[in-house]
């Protein structure tokens, strides 16, 4: 089976999406803080009349934001009824994939593991193809409810 | 499943939801053949399908109930009570199929041969005919001659009300709902450059028609998002009948006002709640048969429920002829769980005491059944309405039954909000909890700090005082004693301020949900988008105030109810709002007149030609009380005064306090602005006549739902009472039944019954002499200006009871 994935660079390294689950990708604009949510939460962003939850990725996944400049640009996807901007390294390309996720022996690392569904060659290399339920359901989500499925 | 596969079963549940109610009712109406048609139309229709999808097993069900009713239409056969049962067996399995089929799982075959036998044994024992209860003569010919005709009458009148329909996907309307939306955005987008750019005659004409085919569109959209509220009343009957038969109890129930519309995630929002009042009225409110007859009541209960929509409420009344709430036993068991202290339960008035059952952890069943004791009780119901800015109250006669009255908003997508902003961003507070706003620099209220908590005094009362940057853990940008106050009460009664650092306007919001992993701070309710295009989130205020233990802390102090008293003292003293107006001189106005204060900006305010006018809350009202010249730059204050019909505003420089006027009033002649000169304080104080001031600048704005008043059924009260009546605001009526709201005017010497006293929230009586006896409360029928005096009393306490 080949599908067609979004790259990008999280954290310095390569993830995949499925294209299908990419809305679109936008530039973000003003962003409205929103006090009280965790800080992976960066804010909400209007897309047309539309309000998008902004999820930063690293700091979803539990690493440090400082190290890693982001793209001004974010993948919009569509997750149990609500609209969420991603924001990541970069958006790099859209390529098909080789393989089905696979796991790979001694795992991702545990940031990686708790949100990867395995490896996924694909035409210009191997990526992790994640899983965005996981992602946006942030670090602490992943240990509880989303940690037993993953 | 394919597209063919999906209209199967839509339709089929469309058909089943229809004739639900219809199986009801032939069942209580076995002769009634129209009934059948509609319920042998759906059998008929899904044999029909069946065959087209190959579901033999769905054929064979509604195949042998087809035949049944078949029989029963051609006079071979009578229906009783068990073909009824085995008929609706089958259609409840058909609805179970059909649910089994849209999942794409297997259904069991058990049992299909069981309900079909139950179909044909049924009528093979020749079980005793049912007669209809209305018609007692059990000759097959007249009833089927008076049938004949009823279903002729019926069949016509179904045929001018079908309305054409098609069916659509939800994502479809919420992308149209959301492509005007956008356009709105749009539009506010170009408005603002096309005022930069100055006025262009060419441009701004199409563009105002583009502005109200706008407007018009945005209306249509949202009544598309719009459904009956039939849809929730069709599965009431069967409740009904289902539950009664469970208890052994005979209930009926009657619908009125299935055509009100709600919005359709609002209907998902009340049907539980309603369920559940149903389920408790008939499970503890209805008694059983033989007690209802030692009561002197007719065996079966009714249970009835009206749905009327009034401006952006709907209202819905549940009552049934039961028993009534035990008010003794509530306040017995609220002592007993510690929700009130027994010194508490004795200040509180009947009504107060009957609202106890909706607190958590009361349920006045003496044992839990297993209809309404699982565990949710009245407090979840009160819970799930006002999380939708609904609200509940109860009121009861012992022995005669309770009603249960809840409102709820029109829609849950479009709210109107005030804009509130701390720190550097703003937030959106739904406006219906919101009392009143003011500013504590003005020195109307004052502030203290007790421990760690803020304490503001507001009209005598202590009230615990949130602020709203330390909830949301941000940096406020004023100090605390230069902020302004929000006064907020929730759907329960509870009072608290919310300290924040500015306001902003009154609009209307449209709120869109919010991922589940905002919902969880707890603080927010939903987001909304602000004319720019910029999101904004819209607070939680039951929710923060839950949190902040204040729900609890205010309603212990026992004074929640504050309205009634104040009300009760108003009439003994006049009161009136002091001020300063523009020319420096100290007035004031009574205070029955003055609605609110409000503060807003100078531009949103227009001179023309010598009269000016402001925009509040989207209705331009009739602005006095300017200063000569140049308009005062920055904010303004304004009382905003009604006479009950029509509203005005007056601005003013200072606001001072709400004062009693005790002092001798001194009538003025030269000025008929003017009612009177009067000492407040040693100070003289100007009064301004209402009357007077109503008469030149009084405009009565879009009147949205009048409140009726019912009158006595004569030529004068037709005549002379009529046009009075609906002067002061009211919608005259004569003759018909009272709903609850309702006033009436009766002459002294009329009795109660010929009114129905019991659903008229009050009676205004009228007597022949202008002389009468001290005390009675009567009115002389000319009297006009105390009649008028009344009514706008009535009507501003029934407002205030609606705003809760």
């Amino acid at each position: 089976m080949t599908d067609l994935l979004v790259m990008t660079q999280i954290a310095g390294r390569r993830c995949a999406l499925h294209a299908s689950d990419v809305q679109s990708v936008i530039e973000v604009g003003t962003i409205t803080p929103v006090p009280g949510t965790p800080g992976f939460i960066t804010g909400l962003t209007a897309l047309r009349s539309q309000a998008l939850t902004v999820i930063d990725c690293r700091h979803a996944l539990g690493f440090d934001t400082i190290e890693w400049s982001t793209d001004t640009r974010a993948a919009v996807v569509r997750i149990a009824g609500h609209s969420y901007a991603l924001i990541v390294d970069s958006i790099e390309d859209i390529t098909s994939s080789v393989t089905e996720p696979e796991q790979v022996a001694g795992g991702f690392g545990p940031e990686w593991s708790a949100v990867a569904t395995g490896m996924i060659e694909t035409a210009i290399g191997p990526a992790l193809m994640l899983d965005l339920e996981a992602l946006i359901a942030g670090p602490e989500g992943k240990c509880g409810e989303f940690g037993a499925a993953a | 499943m394919d597209d063919l596969l999906a209209d199967f079963v839509a339709e089929t549940r469309e058909m089943l939801e229809a004739s639900e109610g219809e199986i009801i009712a032939w069942e209580a109406d076995p002769a009634d053949t129209s009934r059948l048609d509609s319920i042998f139309r759906f059998v008929h229709t899904v044999k029909g399908n069946c065959g087209f999808f190959d579901f033999p097993r769905l054929a064979n069900l509604s195949h042998a109930a087809e035949d049944a009713l078949a029989d029963v239409r051609a006079g071979r056969r009578n229906p009783d009570s068990a073909m009824v049962s085995a008929v609706l067996a089958i259609i409840d399995r058909i609805a179970e199929m059909v649910d089994a089929i849209e999942a794409g799982e297997e259904f069991s075959a058990d049992g299909d041969e069981v309900l079909i036998a139950a179909l044909n044994a049924s009528s093979e024992l020749g079980a005793e005919p049912v007669t209809a209860p209305t018609t007692t003569s059990p000759d097959n010919t007249s009833i089927e001659d008076d049938a004949d005709q009823s279903s002729a009458a019926r069949k016509s009148d179904t045929a001018i009300t079908a309305q054409r329909t098609i069916r659509l996907p939800v994502d479809l309307l919420d992308r149209v709902m959301s492509g005007v939306s956008d356009m709105v955005l749009a539009r506010n987008d170009l408005a603002h450059r096309l005022r930069q750019a100055g006025t262009q005659p060419t441009i701004d004409g199409p563009f105002e028609r583009l502005t109200t085919i706008l407007s018009d569109v945005r209306d249509a959209i949202t009544r598309m998002r719009m459904q009956r509220i039939e849809t929730l009343f069709g599965a009431l009957p069967r409740l009904v009948r289902d539950l009664s038969a469970d208890l052994g109890k005979q209930v009926t129930i009657d619908l009125e006002g299935g055509d009100v519309e709600l919005d359709r995630e609002m209907i998902e929002m009340v049907r539980d709640p309603l369920t559940h009042i149903i389920r408790n009225s008939i499970d503890h409110g209805i008694e059983a048969p033989e007690d209802r007859k030692m009561a002197g009541k007719s065996e079966t209960g009714v249970v009835s429920i009206a749905a009327r929509q009034s401006g952006n409420k709907i209202s819905i009344v549940i009552t049934d002829d039961g028993r009534g709430l035990d008010e003794e036993r509530i306040v017995a068991k609220a002592i007993s769980k510690n929700i009130i202290t027994r010194e508490q339960s004795e200040v509180m008035s009947r009504e107060e005491r009957l609202q106890l059952v909706f607190e958590p952890g009361l349920s006045t069943a003496e044992q839990v059944s297993s209809v309404s004791g699982r565990g949710v009780g009245l407090d979840v119901v009160r819970d799930n309405l006002e999380k939708v800015g609904g609200s509940i109250k109860v009121t009861s006669t012992p022995g005669h039954g309770s009603l249960f009255y809840l409102q709820i908003p029109l829609t849950l997508a479009i709210i109107a909000g005030l804009t509130v902003e701390v720190g550097e961003q703003r937030f959106a507070i739904p406006q219906s909890y919101v009392e009143e706003v003011v500013h504590l620099g003005a020195g109307a209220v004052e502030y203290t700090k007790v421990g760690e908590t803020a304490l503001v005094t507001f009209r005598d009362r202590r009230t615990p005082c949130l602020s709203l940057a330390h909830v949301l853990g941000i940096e406020p940008a004023r100090p605390d004693d230069d902020a302004t106050l929000v006064l907020l009460r929730l759907a329960s009664g509870d009072l608290f301020a919310l300290a924040v650092d500015g306001i902003h306007n009154l609009s209307d919001l449209v709120v869109k949900p919010l991922p589940r992993s905002i919902m969880k701070t707890e603080l927010y309710g939903g987001s909304t988008l602000l004319d720019d295009g910029q999101p904004i989130l819209v607070l939680d205020m039951p929710q923060i105030a839950l949190n902040c233990g204040l729900v609890s802390e205010t309603r212990s102090t026992g004074g929640r109810r504050g309205d009634s008293v104040a009300g009760a003292d108003a009439k003994d003293v006049a009161r009136a709002m002091l001020f300063t107006d523009y020319a420096g001189r100290r007035s004031a106005i009574r205070l029955e007149l003055v609605q609110r204060i409000e503060t807003i900006s100078a531009d949103l305010i227009e001179e023309t030609a010598g009269a000016a006018r402001a925009v509040i809350d989207g209705v331009i009202l009739p602005l006095i009380g300017l200063p000569d010249g140049m308009l005062p730059a920055g904010r303004i204050r304004l009382l905003r005064l009604t006479d009950g019909a029509s509203e005005l505003l007056h601005a003013v420089r200072d606001i001072d306090d709400a004062v009693e006027l005790s002092d001798a009033l001194k009538p003025v002649s030269d000025d008929p602005l003017v009612e009177a000169l009067t000492l407040v304080d040693g100070k003289t104080v100007t009064l301004i006549d209402g009357h007077e001031l109503f008469a030149r600048h009084g405009e009565a704005p879009d009147v949205t739902d009048k409140p009726v008043c019912h009158l006595p059924d004569s030529e004068w009260a037709r005549t002379i009472l009529g046009p009075l009546v609906s002067a002061a605001g009211y919608e005259p009526a004569i003759g018909g039944t009272a709903s609850p709201g309702d006033i009436a005017i009766a002459f002294e010497d009329e009795p109660d019954e010929t009114l129905d006293a019991a659903n008229v929230s009050q009676i205004i009586r009228l007597r022949d002499q202008p002389d009468a006896a001290d005390g009675d409360g009567s009115i002389y029928r000319y009297d006009r200006d105390s009649l008028i005096a009344a009514l706008q009393t009535a009507k501003r306490s029934a407002r205030a009871g609606g705003t809760h």
